[in-house]
């Protein structure tokens, strides 16, 4: 039996696919349109790389700030029990998850036993958010692949002082029209970001092993950057930082078909 | 271009060309002398010339990438229309964000004291100056002789200031100018429930999505401008009368919304209110340039 899991977030949609403690395809994209239709699209698009038909799919759990959009899911399940599922199966020994995606920030606490113990997420505010990046790169008109590569070329950081993303763009401007390097800018820039996530992070425990995933964690800039900050090396992900969350819609796909209840929105 | 009163001082009046009042020479007389007050904020630069408590002048320009630049276009742009040379100029006061980058002016002040001061020139009668400008929120309180007596500032978050409209306008497909007009068209406002400007901008992206109207999408960013700037007054307190300045005082809907939540009736300006900042500046740089004849 095959199963889905759906993650609708704020910017980009994913869908993963198994079989067993398999994956036979993922999809991800970002929004152009309605959710919906975009929960849609990104199935479609998973199953004709696994060259499925919808009916092959057993059951279907969505997760993410969109989730009640998918209108074929089965079930629902809160983003935290999604991740903490996902790391279960790939990385059990994983005590911290970071959760960095275009609009929210999560950090998690897990206990050895495999629960989850504590968890906060950032508020009202898009700094350090994939989002926030995604704005930077538009006003230094690079791709998000360019601003997380840059950093490494820097030899002088510049500092961004705004919190607020709005703000940072006129200060990233300015830079640009001080003549600063753009490899110093976007090292400011991944330094913030890094900065806010950290903070974060230190509202719970840090116990290790820590783990970073969502859009945020393909910046290898940034990533380098929270390391440094927190005094910690991040464990190697086995897949996608992105796809963690539907990976464990997934994994509870599998297991509410093998026990069912009645539909549920937990 | 309409006019205003100073406390105490006949009627003003708007004189378009100075250059046949000066006759050339005006050095040590000094009740013929002309200055002016530059204010380069985050978005617009302003400039306003003045001879005896009378506005010659004033201009708005967007911002440069340099607040210098900004400074010297929109000084260059008043000069020229109003056939005067830099050397006219007794003084300058310089105000707003870019105000300690601006070469040729002879002095600078906080564009706090500067909103106070100018708006208190129009209005003698005003006790709370609402500025919301670009990158910044401002609530000013000044007593019965235009000083400062308390402020209150947001510049951290850009929610609650004109950059934050500018960008939701932008996300919407109109012109910023268009904000305040259409919202008055709406039916029902649609509550924006993100604070940060960011993520306002993806909640518009997800309503236009969902086909809801645009004119009750522009009011419900309105709205949530209006509720901002609400908890900023809140902090100082309402005290009559009371006055809006700043870019921001051009939306209507904005202006609208944030009377019907305070229960009040704001003063209109003589001037527009978007100089009242150079305005204050100048008056500064004419209380200076006295002091240094005397």
């Amino acid at each position: 039996m095959i199963y889905a899991g759906c993650d609708l977030g704020t910017v980009t949609a994913k869908v993963v696919l198994i079989k067993e403690d398999k994956i036979l395809a993922y999809d991800a994209m970002a929004y152009k349109k309605h959710p919906k239709e975009i929960g849609i699209e990104v199935f479609s698009n998973a199953l004709a790389k696994a060259h499925l038909s919808p009916e092959q799919i057993g059951y279907t759990v969505a997760t993410g700030f969109g989730k009640k959009a998918v209108n074929y899911a089965d079930a629902y399940s809160p983003e935290i029990v999604c991740l903490n599922r996902a790391f279960r199966m790939l990385h059990p020994d994983v005590r911290t998850i970071i959760d960095a995606g275009g609009q929210s920030i999560r950090a998690i606490n897990i206990s050895n036993r495999g629960k989850i113990i504590d968890s906060t997420t950032n508020e009202k505010c898009a700094a350090g958010t994939g989002k926030f990046i995604e704005v930077m790169a538009k006003a230094l008109e690079l791709s998000l692949e360019e601003v997380g590569r840059l950093p490494f070329d820097s030899k002088k950081p510049v500092t961004i002082t705004s919190q607020c993303g709005v703000f940072a763009e006129s200060e990233v401007i300015t830079y640009v029209n001080d003549g600063k390097e753009r490899a110093d800018i976007v090292a400011g820039i991944a330094r913030s970001v890094a900065g806010k996530v950290s903070s974060l992070v230190r509202r719970i425990s840090l116990d290790e092993k820590v783990a970073m995933v969502g859009g945020v964690a393909l910046n290898t800039g940034v990533v380098q950057y929270i390391e440094e900050e927190l005094g910690i090396k991040l464990a190697d992900l086995k897949e996608k930082p992105q796809i963690y969350a539907a990976l464990g819609a997934a994994l509870i796909a599998r297991e509410k078909h093998a026990s069912p209840s009645p539909k549920t929105h937990t | 271009m309409p006019v205003g009163r100073a406390p105490g001082s006949p009627l003003i009046e708007h004189r378009n060309n100075a250059s046949g009042f000066l006759g050339g020479k005006h050095k040590g007389v000094r009740n013929k002398m002309i200055v002016a007050g530059c204010d380069v904020g985050s978005l617009s630069a302003e400039a306003v010339f003045m001879e005896n408590a009378t506005i010659l002048g004033s201009e708005i320009i967007r911002v440069r990438p340099k607040a210098e630049q900004s400074a010297k276009d929109v000084m260059e742009k008043l000069l020229k229309r109003l056939n005067l040379t830099h050397e006219d100029i007794t003084f300058t006061v310089a105000t707003g964000y870019g105000r300690e980058t601006i070469p040729f002016a002879s002095d600078n002040v906080s564009e706090i004291s500067c909103h106070g001061r100018g708006a208190h020139f129009l209005i003698p009668g005003i006790r709370t100056v609402i500025d919301v400008g670009g990158q910044d929120c401002k609530v000013i309180s000044v007593d019965e002789d235009g000083n400062l007596k308390d402020f209150v500032m947001n510049d951290k978050c850009a929610a609650g200031t004109g950059r934050s409209l500018e960008l939701h306008a932008e996300a919407l497909g109109i012109d910023i100018s268009q904000l305040g007009p259409l919202s008055l068209e709406s039916d029902e406002a649609i509550v924006i429930t993100s604070q940060c400007s960011i993520f306002t901008e993806l909640e518009i992206m997800h309503l236009l999505m969902e086909d809801k109207g645009i004119a009750n999408i522009a009011a419900g960013i309105n709205e949530a401008m209006a509720r901002r700037v609400k908890m900023l007054v809140g902090k100082v307190g309402v005290k009559k009368e009371i006055g809006v300045t700043g870019g921001v005082s051009k939306n209507i809907g904005v202006v609208k919304c944030l009377e019907k939540m305070l229960a009040t009736k704001f003063i209109e300006f003589p001037e527009d209110p978007q100089v009242i900042g150079a305005l204050g500046a100048a008056l500064f740089a004419a209380e200076r340039a006295e002091q240094g004849h005397k």
